[in-house]
């Protein structure tokens, strides 16, 4: 059995990974998946228990070549690298049996089953830990194990609106909706916190050698997750006004999106700016014409230009006029030059080319021979060699890896395997 | 001044970190660690405490200079307390010390060498610029774990680029990914990739904390936000590069509608009333299974939608979005939300309102039951409530009582105690400007 001490040595120096050890058993589901490929690409080995018909993850799309196939659902490829597939009938006992088989090696067990649901198989936290104590059991579920809206039927999306983030997002326009991010971020910031926390219990293992309990609610997780709101209503009873593509706020704003020459949008902060910095943003202005009134000696006194800034627009609008004259890269890198955190509002894809991001080794190849390909992965969440943190496989297919747990991790032999593969105990 | 602190007892009881953090990110992933016990040593400069005490009054150049405590009368005493500091940095000790100083860097270097962890958000170079680059650190302290928080982490051409959490959700393709077509981007009404960027920071704190402990070995996680960022968008990543759809493409990003799964309805609906700002009130619904779309047909008393041609299958309902939108805006308009969520939800329909701060602490059932704004104590502002931190752990729960320090509250602990100066030493220390 898994005990969590250290197996391997401490060679300074050398790609020890952090999870290299730890074996985590996971119940397929799309709130749960990014856990798992957080772990397994920093060392554990993660098995993916998948219902007989596939994760619900294998569903989402888009597809590969936008034909629907439970192996070439780039979604779950993205949320599941690293890790392997066993599909079992869990709601039968003798995939019951199973499961309860693999939870015995595991590390960490992960599932975000209804409350109640893993009781009636005998797989929830009590049962198994009597024989297991070491065990770290997650329950990863929309809204914990109590309250009395704990049977809702959730999506991401919904996260979204009902825990803050949306009623924070949006446009400055009371009558427009407030709006959600694409792709799956509920999910996605709930799991860093779990990841965090599994991460945690191990350390306190190392210890104790013993497991525990965990109950996380990606409701409340998503609660706490938008900055100051909720601590601005709890001490002053504000309420913020969306502004588009800028924090809520108790008044309306100015614009921090501001349009370049090249079309693109690049995202600006109000400069705090030194004075040294700000003769320099003048100069500039002056260099394509746009200075005006700024070019005068009172703006290079901090007060006045700290006063301006928060009761006038003179700033803004300098930089608006400046912006327009100049190309959203030049305005990046030049305005960085300056000591601004100004960005260019990129879509995704556009970092793919960028020179930082290949000099940090970010881009991961994995090959994909369902089509043919080798495509470069982000890494999730650090970059660093030294955690270990790099995709390391492809996402499994389904039920790829049935066989081999079963003989090699359960001891069944072919006749066994042959037969609950027949009466569809397993796939 | 009471010296060692009060700090709960949890599995990193004993653990110590340096932690230079400021504005968001950086302090949310060491607030991280105090609710398990964790000793954080918040360091802030003398004569320029953290901004947060100061809640986003002006700090521009040598304004900056006099900045003034809070008074909540004339002559009622001084506070360095707002909000934001009091959630950002619940549970940590605060001291001051000027490490442009060169005995305040020999106390630092001397701080380090008996911690665990240091953490700082600071422009990259800035700790090169002390002399604590790595290399250093590691022999001042060869356990030590070492956490950067930077927009675009320290190696590459722009480690030395400075970001905050809406720049690096703009850079990310976070801030496209938000909005309705054919508008400017929506983004995020908060710094999405300060909180959760903080907590990816966390994370790789906790695992360098996890790894320090199996193998004895230190480790520098040169954590860039920006590619957690990423990391959040990772399938159209894949989509673009295996079928060639980029994301900057017209209809995208698509409002509240879902691309993939391929599922409708599922956006926004003006319901009732307004807020306390006049924002309309709206409420989210989703049918995501055949059972949940006929039993939004049954509440909303419209069967006859079943057999509409429009909307038999789910591809149908995909394509009659925009008819389907309006059909289901009509029955909600006079609606109030939470009547909504009720009728819907009782039938397994996926509906709830777009909650915003006051909806969660006032009106959200769950988040009360699941105590999740604990009363916290302060010397100075009295009790108030705070968001709980929320994991629960059965043996070892992470406490939720932790306050924010006050100015410089753990000087006496951490250079009498931890450094062994005495206080005629201190004293000189604090007359020459280091501490």
């Amino acid at each position: 059995m898994a005990t969590g001490r250290p197996s391997f040595g401490t060679r300074e120096g050398t790609s020890v990974q952090v999870f290299d050890g730890f074996t985590v058993v996971e119940l397929a589901d799309r709130r749960n998946q990014f856990i798992g490929k957080i772990m397994a690409e920093s060392g554990a080995r993660v098995i993916q228990i998948e219902p007989v018909e596939g994760s619900p993850g294998r569903w989402i799309g888009p597809f590969a070549d936008d034909k629907e196939d439970p192996n070439k659902c780039l979604d779950y490829w993205w949320y599941n690298t690293g890790k392997e597939s066993i599909a079992i009938d869990i709601t039968r006992k003798p995939g019951q049996d199973l499961v309860r088989g693999l939870i015995a090696q595991a590390d960490v067990f992960i599932e975000s089953t209804k409350p109640g649901t893993l009781k009636g198989y005998g797989l929830d936290y009590d049962s198994v830990s009597a024989e297991h104590p070491e065990l770290i059991y997650l329950s990863f579920t929309d809204m914990g194990q109590n309250g009395p809206w704990v049977d809702f039927e959730m999506n991401d999306h919904a996260h979204l609106a009902l825990g803050g983030p949306m009623g924070s997002s949006g446009y400055s326009d009371p009558k427009e909706t407030p709006i959600g991010g694409q792709r799956n971020h509920a999910y996605n910031m709930s799991s860093v916190l779990a990841t965090h926390t599994i991460t945690g219990a191990l350390f306190e293992r190392l210890s104790s050698e013993r497991g525990q309990y965990i109950d996380i609610s990606i409701h409340d997780v998503v609660g706490i997750s938008t900055e100051a709101a909720v601590p601005y209503w709890l001490w002053y009873n504000q309420a913020a006004l969306r502004q588009t593509g800028q924090h809520a706020a108790v008044k309306y704003r100015p614009t921090t999106q501001i349009m370049c020459s090249d079309g693109k949008l690049v995202q600006v902060t109000m400069p705090q700016m030194p004075l040294n910095a700000w003769v320099q943003m003048v100069k500039w202005m002056e260099e394509v014409g746009v200075a005006e009134e700024l070019s005068d000696p009172k703006w290079r006194d901090d007060f006045y230009r700290a006063d301006r800034l928060r009761n006038g627009d003179e700033i803004h609008e300098g930089i608006i006029r400046l912006l327009s004259k100049v190309t959203s890269e030049e305005a990046f890198h030049r305005g960085q030059a300056l000591g601004m955190a100004w960005a260019v509002i990129r879509a995704a894809e556009e970092n793919m080319d960028l020179d930082h991001y290949k000099q940090r080794d970010y881009w991961q190849p994995i090959e994909h021979e369902e089509i043919g390909k080798t495509i470069l992965y982000p890494r999730a969440l650090h970059t660093n060699d030294l955690l270990g943190t790099r995709p390391k496989s492809r996402a499994p297919h389904l039920g790829e890896h049935t066989s081999s747990i079963l003989k090699n991790d359960l001891d069944l032999d072919d006749r066994t395997i042959e037969a609950m593969t027949k009466t569809g105990v397993v796939r | 001044m009471t010296s060692k602190p009060q700090l709960p007892q949890g599995f990193l009881t004993g653990t110590r970190i340096v932690d230079f953090s400021w504005k968001t990110v950086g302090p949310w992933a060491t607030r991280m660690l105090t609710p398990y016990g964790a000793e954080v040593i918040h360091i802030e400069p003398p004569h320029r405490p953290d901004d947060h005490r100061f809640e986003f009054r002006p700090v521009y150049g040598d304004a900056a200079k006099n900045q003034t405590a809070f008074r909540d009368a004339p002559d009622s005493p001084a506070y360095y307390t707002t909000p934001n500091f009091s959630h950002l940095h619940a549970g940590k000790l605060a001291i001051n010390l000027n490490t442009r100083h060169p005995e305040g860097m020999q106390l630092l270097e001397k701080l380090i060498a008996t911690s665990d962890g240091l953490s700082e958000n600071f422009s990259g170079g800035v700790l090169d610029s002390w002399g604590l680059g790595w290399d250093r650190l590691k022999e001042i302290n060869p356990k030590l774990v070492y956490l950067s928080l930077s927009g675009y982490g320290h190696k590459g051409e722009w480690g030395s680029y400075r970001s905050y959490g809406p720049s690096a959700q703009a850079s990310s393709g976070l801030t496209f990914s938000s909005g309705l077509p054919g508008k400017n981007p929506a983004g995020w009404g908060y710094s999405y990739m300060d909180v959760t960027g903080g907590w990816c920071g966390g994370l790789g704190m906790m695992m360098g904390l996890l790894r320090m402990k199996r193998t004895g070995e230190g480790v520098y996680v040169d954590y860039a936000v920006t590619e957690a960022a990423m990391a959040m968008l990772g399938p159209f990543f894949l989509d673009y590069q295996v079928n060639g759809r980029p994301t900057r493409r017209p209809d995208f990003p698509p409002g509240n509608r879902s691309i993939w799964p391929e599922v409708a309805p599922h956006n926004t609906y003006r319901c009732a009333g307004i807020d306390r700002q006049g924002q309309d009130w709206f409420v989210f619904i989703a049918c995501e299974t055949q059972q949940q779309w006929e039993s939004l047909c049954a509440v909303m008393g419209k069967p006859e939608l079943l057999s509409d041609p429009r909307f038999v299958t789910m591809a149908d309902r995909r394509a009659n979005q925009d008819v389907l939108d309006d059909i289901i805006s009509t029955w909600t308009a006079p609606r109030r939300r939470y009547e909504i969520m009720t009728l819907l939800q009782d039938v397994g329909v996926i509906a709830v309102p777009i909650q915003n701060a006051e909806d969660r602490v006032e009106y959200d059932a769950q988040l009360r039951a699941r105590e999740m704004y604990p009363v916290i104590a302060h010397p100075e502002v009295g009790e108030f409530e705070m968001e709980r931190y929320p994991p629960r752990l059965s043996r070892t729960p992470a406490d939720n009582h932790g306050r924010a320090p006050i100015l410089k509250e753990h000087e006496e602990y951490v250079f009498g105690e931890i450094l062994g100066i005495d206080s005629q030493e201190m004293n000189r220390l604090r007359e020459g400007g280091v501490i």
